[in-house]
């Protein structure tokens, strides 16, 4: 109905108003959200399934975000933490180093198998570490938070967070 | 050599293909929850806003709107508070199409989806009128986009059997249809419309400006009448409705249904000309989901009509009113 489809389109139009800017949040915050996932579960179909499904959890709530409370990147954060955490809870085995060996791409061969080693590498240290540090240094290098949001986003108070990551990122290099 | 940059540059962009799939799947929800939403009365800041906006629309759907869109052009509003189940109660009656009085509509001009320019005198130039811009633009928002719905027209003509079967449905058996009113066609033409939307990360404003529709009005149709009708069928009292129908000047008043549960009005001036502010109250949505308050600031200038939605509260919207330039 010609009627129905004109206040269709614009009640659309003001209801998507008064949301968030989805369009503008959905292409700033994919690569956000992505790359924390890489860095939690390594790359490939694990990482998108579980970034779909965080997007997907964040629409169907986006009328809870409630813009006083805080950055959406912390909402959205929130919100992939606890697929996260439904995800290890449902696999007890965390990334395997297959996934993680696909971190690297796009590459040129040659960048792509120094790269590859370094994700090796890298994915075989964090697999080790405390299950706080790990998620620390894939919110601060995946998701490229700042301390004072990841300290917003798990509790923890700026200055601690800066300390963990600091001595972690030791731990790492002294086992690199 | 683990450091900083080391562990920065290992990110990546996702691939392009699944970013895309996502965000169609997205849509497609999207899509979804909008046709959900449309009479979801529980949202009803969003509820008044799409009304008031369907004024501006062609052609409109409320039955008081089009009671009263052939009295066009707009000097004044006159808020009424109607009752949200009503609009229920319209849904089981089959009548979400909103063609309360009409039996039939024909199209005469669609004014198709929206579109976004690249600024206020682009839109300008699509919309063919001066568009206006708020010099005082509060809490740091900025100009976010600005879209132009085309031009659009439509004749509806008017069913006195199915309005006899509605009002019955209803049981509103104390008026009458106008004996005249059957097989008579009103001819909307809506002019194009601006929409310049201002946003910063915890707030937003839409400011909405067209001119005034313009009607081919029936001759001898009593406007007064059908307006009380109108009334009456979104669930105004009898004394409210027949009291305004009487003392309204319909050839100059658009009058604005308002959810009398979640709503307060009330006359203001912006710039010395006629208007009207509604304060949305921010009800619970299902689940106890705390819906934001919001305001929608409608005023009149000349042969432009304006509207200013916004989650600011009502001064603000009013200063940012009073600076449209």
């Amino acid at each position: 109905m010609a009627t129905e489809a004109a206040l269709s389109r614009l009640s659309t139009w003001v209801f998507s108003a008064t949301e968030a800017h989805w369009d503008a949040l959905y292409a700033e915050q994919l690569p956000r959200v992505y790359n924390f996932f890489r860095y939690r579960v390594g790359a490939g179909p694990v990482a998108e399934d579980l970034t779909s499904i965080t997007f997907e959890k964040a629409w169907r709530a986006r009328h809870r975000y409630r813009r006083d409370l805080g950055a959406f990147t912390t909402w959205l954060l929130t919100i992939a933490r606890n697929v996260a955490a439904d995800h290890f809870r449902r696999h007890r085995s965390h990334a395997s180093l297959d996934e993680a060996r696909a971190v690297a791409g796009g590459e040129d061969p040659a960048a792509l198998a120094v790269l590859r080693s370094d994700i090796e590498r890298l994915a075989r240290l964090l697999e080790r570490l405390p299950e706080r540090e790990w998620e620390l240094i894939a919110l601060k290098y995946g998701a490229d938070m700042t301390n004072r949001s990841i300290a917003r986003l798990t509790g923890l108070s700026e200055s601690n967070v800066g300390t963990i990551l600091h001595r972690t990122i030791q731990v790492l290099r002294a086992e690199w | 050599m683990v450091d900083d940059r080391f562990l920065n540059e290992l990110r990546r962009d996702p691939d392009p293909a699944f970013a895309a799939r996502l965000r169609e799947r997205l849509d497609r929800r999207d899509a979804a929850a909008v046709r959900q939403f449309r009479w979801r009365p529980v949202l009803a800041a969003s509820i008044s806003a799409a009304v008031v906006i369907a004024l501006f629309a062609f052609p409109s759907v409320r039955a008081s709107a089009q009671a009263v869109l052939d009295l066009f052009r707009v000097r004044n509003f006159a808020a009424v508070k109607f009752d949200p189940s009503r609009l229920e109660k319209l849904r089981a009656e089959k009548q979400d199409s909103g063609l309360l009085m009409f039996g039939k509509q024909e199209v005469l001009q669609d004014p198709g989806q929206p579109q976004q320019v690249g600024s206020p005198q682009a839109a300008g130039a699509a919309a063919g009128i001066e568009v206006r811009t708020p010099a005082d633009v509060p809490r740091r928002m900025a100009l976010e986009k600005v879209m132009v719905e085309g031009p659009g027209a439509g004749r509806l003509t008017a069913d006195a059997v199915k309005l006899r079967a509605l009002l019955d449905a209803l049981d509103i058996h104390d008026l009458d249809v106008p004996p005249n009113i059957d097989g008579k066609s009103v001819t909307v033409r809506k002019p194009p419309i601006v929409f310049e939307r201002f946003a910063s990360d915890r707030h937003h404003a839409t400011l909405i400006q067209a001119r005034s529709p313009e009607v081919e009005l029936p001759a001898g149709v009593d406007l007064a009448q059908l307006a009380e009708l109108g009334m009456r069928i979104l669930g105004v009292d009898r004394t409210q409705a027949r009291r305004l129908a009487q003392s309204v000047d319909w050839h100059t008043t658009l009058l604005v249904p308002v959810p009398g549960n979640a709503s307060s009005f009330r006359g203001v001036e912006v710039q010395g000309n006629p208007g009207l502010l509604i304060t949305t109250s921010g009800d619970k949505a299902p689940g106890g989901e705390h819906n934001r308050e919001g305001t929608v600031l409608l005023w009149s200038e000349r042969d432009r009509v304006y509207a200013l939605t916004s989650d600011l509260d009502g001064m603000e919207v009013l200063q940012m009113a009073e600076s449209v330039r």
